[in-house]
């Protein structure tokens, strides 16, 4: 594990990842490099349909890539297992997702002890540390609730307690606040900051949420699959298809379409490509 | 890391998805008690009626094992007798699975009564020994039983003595061939008619007493038949073990009932068939019903599913939960509808259901228009395994799905 002296918490290199939608590959991440230091509360900005969500998943071991790395306090976690990456996951990554984050069976306080169990700890000291990260994000009183009785705040607010309750290095924060309106998402970045700064806990936020862009130690721009550093810059040069979208990686399913009818899928494959990349 | 989170756990868990989705769980419930019950009463009605079956056809003629000299199934020659019957007798007080045995003589002959004249199976027994063995006794319709030491007194089937025409104590002459060939006759009264329920028996039937027709035949002591009763239908295969083994084969052959009506056989094996296609048709059923709901239930929570693994529960867990939803849901209403069906049975079972009304169909075959419903262990070990079998069939396979979830997929449900 790393030590505290070492600042990086993430570092991806050269990242790619290529969606197939039936034989047609499209490409959502175009080489992506990245650093996050410890302590950084980082927000993932741009249009809808720019990367973001596959981004997170990627370097919260979710998802796989096409090709590059995402290391994660310096374990590239492309390379685990499935297994493994669940126990890394586990250990290290907190997730808050964009709504119906909780298990909807289990009271708040619940669904926080849920990860703190997961770890190992006993069912009594869970519920004794949901409790205080619930009185940290200023609900204390609402722990009894099963998920239906709260709020989309309060929801988000659990989701946030019980991304914390696992102590990790990191979170990631797929458009927290989404859903909410906008004080109610302004209370929660608020609330996300100032953990961030007390806690010294590193935060990857995506969003469009100009509120969440203003508390943002660094904002980076995200424009169809590639970093940006300002909204209106020219367009990169085009990546290789072949590189980002390589056919060993379509699904099975896709490949076997395309063995039993090759002629359509060849003919639409090279459209998609031309109209692409000129 | 070891995770804490027990079975328990997700068994809470599972209990919970079920009561959050309480109409959903009641509807499936149904299903399965309505479909457990159906089942189980069923092969209860099916068991009740085997039983009496069984019961009837054992009762009415052949006892649970006979023992004859070699070839006489076959031949129905008298020469095929056995000559010293004291030698297989001493046996019987000796195994207690025996509860009543008897010596008879079986023949083909021929009744006249004034000038009327019909094949019949002119059988000779012990009048008291034979009531040990079946109910013949009890099955005198008019008259009386044959009594001991009066060699002249005739029993007959119903049908014989309406075809004859024969009043009690009408003269009826019988007639048939010795073991040597020679050619006899004799005079007896009719003092009884019984009604087996039988055809083939009430048909032909013409019942005297052992001794009087040892005399008659000139067969000193021997007999064709020792009839043998059990205290219970399933000891008959361990009562034929046992005699094989005492018994050479060279001299005597041993029948266990199935075999001395191979009609009735069939009719069992057919029957035992039929209860496996229920058994199969509504086990298919139920597995149907909660394969649809574990499915719709899985494709509903994909995102909490999804969500559970991203927050670092390892798939297997998520594998279990699922299982043990199946597995309770499909547990629960099979006992419930078992328990439900146990109830009927009981109430059922002094009583029986009534199909006087249609009961044409069943008197042919030693049955009784009122069915007991009767659960055997057999049948309820069926049912308990292929409920086992479809639980776990009806919860691996969405559970196995859910481990193959695609975890950033679901996460994009919103
Ligand atoms: N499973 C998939 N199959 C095919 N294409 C996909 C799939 N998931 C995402 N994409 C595509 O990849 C691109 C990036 O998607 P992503 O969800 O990362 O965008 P986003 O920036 O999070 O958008 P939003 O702000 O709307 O959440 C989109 O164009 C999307 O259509
Ligand atoms: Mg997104």
């Amino acid at each position: 594990m790393l030590e505290d002296n070492q600042s990086t918490i993430i570092q991806i290199q050269d990242l790619h990842k290529c969606y197939w939608v039936g034989t047609m590959p499209y490409p959502a991440l175009n080489g992506i490099d990245l650093e996050i230091h410890k302590g950084e509360f980082v927000v993932l900005a741009g249009r809808s349909g720019s990367g973001k969500s596959t981004l997170l998943n990627i370097a919260g071991g979710l998802e796989s890539a096409d090709r590059g790395e995402a290391r994660i306090l310096g374990e590239d976690i492309l390379k685990m297992g499935n297994s493994q990456r669940t126990g890394f996951r586990l250990a290290n990554i907190g997730f808050v997702f964009q709504a119906y984050n909780l298990i909807r069976v289990l009271s708040a306080r619940e669904n926080v002890a849920y990860v703190c169990q997961l770890q190992g700890k006993s069912k009594q000291e869970s519920l004794e540390i949901a409790n205080h990260w619930l009185h940290e994000v200023e609900i204390g009183h609402l722990g009894y609730r099963r998920p239906d009785q709260l709020s989309g705040g309060q929801q988000q607010r659990v989701a946030v307690a019980r991304a914390l309750a696992t102590e990790p290095k990191i979170i990631l924060a797929d458009e927290p606040t989404a859903n909410l309106d906008s004080t109610t998402g302004r209370h929660l970045i608020e609330l996300m900051q100032r953990l961030n700064q007390s806690l010294g806990t590193t935060f990857l936020i995506s969003s469009h949420d100009p509120d969440v862009k203003q508390a943002a130690s660094r904002l980076i721009k995200l424009s169809d699959g590639f970093i940006v550093n300002s909204w209106d810059e020219e367009t990169k040069p085009p990546v290789s298809l072949a590189v980002t979208c390589p056919i060993r990686n379509r699904p099975f399913g896709e490949r076997l379409r395309h063995f039993f009818k090759p002629h359509r899928t060849a003919d639409q494959q090279k459209k998609q490509g031309t109209s692409r990349h000129s | 890391m070891v995770s804490r989170l027990g079975i328990l756990t997700y068994v809470a868990l599972a209990v919970r998805n079920l009561i959050r989705n309480r109409r959903r769980t009641t509807i499936t419930l149904l299903t399965m008690m309505f479909g457990i019950a159906t089942l189980t009463l069923l092969s209860a009605l099916n068991d009740g009626w085997l039983s009496q079956m069984k019961t009837n056809f054992i009762l009415s003629f052949t006892g649970h094992l006979q023992i004859h000299a070699k070839g006489f199934e076959a031949s129905q020659n008298l020469r095929d007798n056995i000559a010293d019957p004291d030698a297989i007798s001493r046996y019987m007080d000796t195994y207690p699975e025996i509860i009543g045995w008897t010596q008879r003589i079986r023949t083909s002959g021929l009744a006249s009564v004034s000038g009327s004249s019909t094949g019949v199976q002119i059988m000779a027994t012990d009048p008291e020994q034979e009531t040990w063995v079946t109910s013949m006794d009890q099955n005198v319709k008019t008259g009386v039983w044959l009594r001991p030491g009066m060699n002249k007194d005739l029993l007959l089937g119903k049908t014989v003595a309406q075809n004859l025409g024969a009043k009690l104590s009408d003269r009826v002459i019988l007639m048939t061939q010795r073991p040597s060939g020679e050619m006899i006759s004799e005079v007896y009264y009719l003092r009884g008619i019984i009604e087996t329920g039988a055809p083939q028996i009430d048909r032909t039937l013409a019942l005297i007493s052992l001794d009087g027709a040892q005399q008659w035949l000139q067969m000193q002591q021997a007999v064709t038949d020792i009839v043998i009763r059990a205290d219970h239908h399933d000891q008959t295969d361990t009562l034929y073990r046992l005699f094989v083994q005492q018994l050479s084969e060279q001299v005597y052959e041993i029948m266990p009932w199935q075999e001395l009506d191979p009609m009735v056989r069939q009719w069992l094996e057919f029957s035992d068939a039929y209860g496996l296609i229920i058994l199969f048709v509504v086990i298919l059923l139920v597995l149907t019903e909660i394969l649809n709901t574990m499915l719709i239930s899985l494709h509903e929570r994909q995102k909490e599913l999804g969500v559970m693994i991203a927050i670092g529960t390892q798939p297997h867990r998520i594998f279990l939960m699922l299982l043990f939803e199946a597995v309770l849901l499909i547990f629960v209403g099979a006992v419930l509808g078992y328990l439900i069906a146990l109830l009927v049975v009981m109430l059922l079972a002094d009583s029986g259901i009534d199909l006087t009304d249609y009961a044409n169909a069943f008197e042919f075959f030693y049955m009784d228009p009122v069915i007991h419903p009767q659960l055997t262990r057999d049948s309820a070990l069926k049912i308990l395994l292929a409920t086992l079998v479809a639980a776990l069939l009806a919860g691996i396979y969405p559970a196995w799905k859910a481990t193959r979830l695609s975890v950033s997929q679901a996460l994009r449900i919103q």
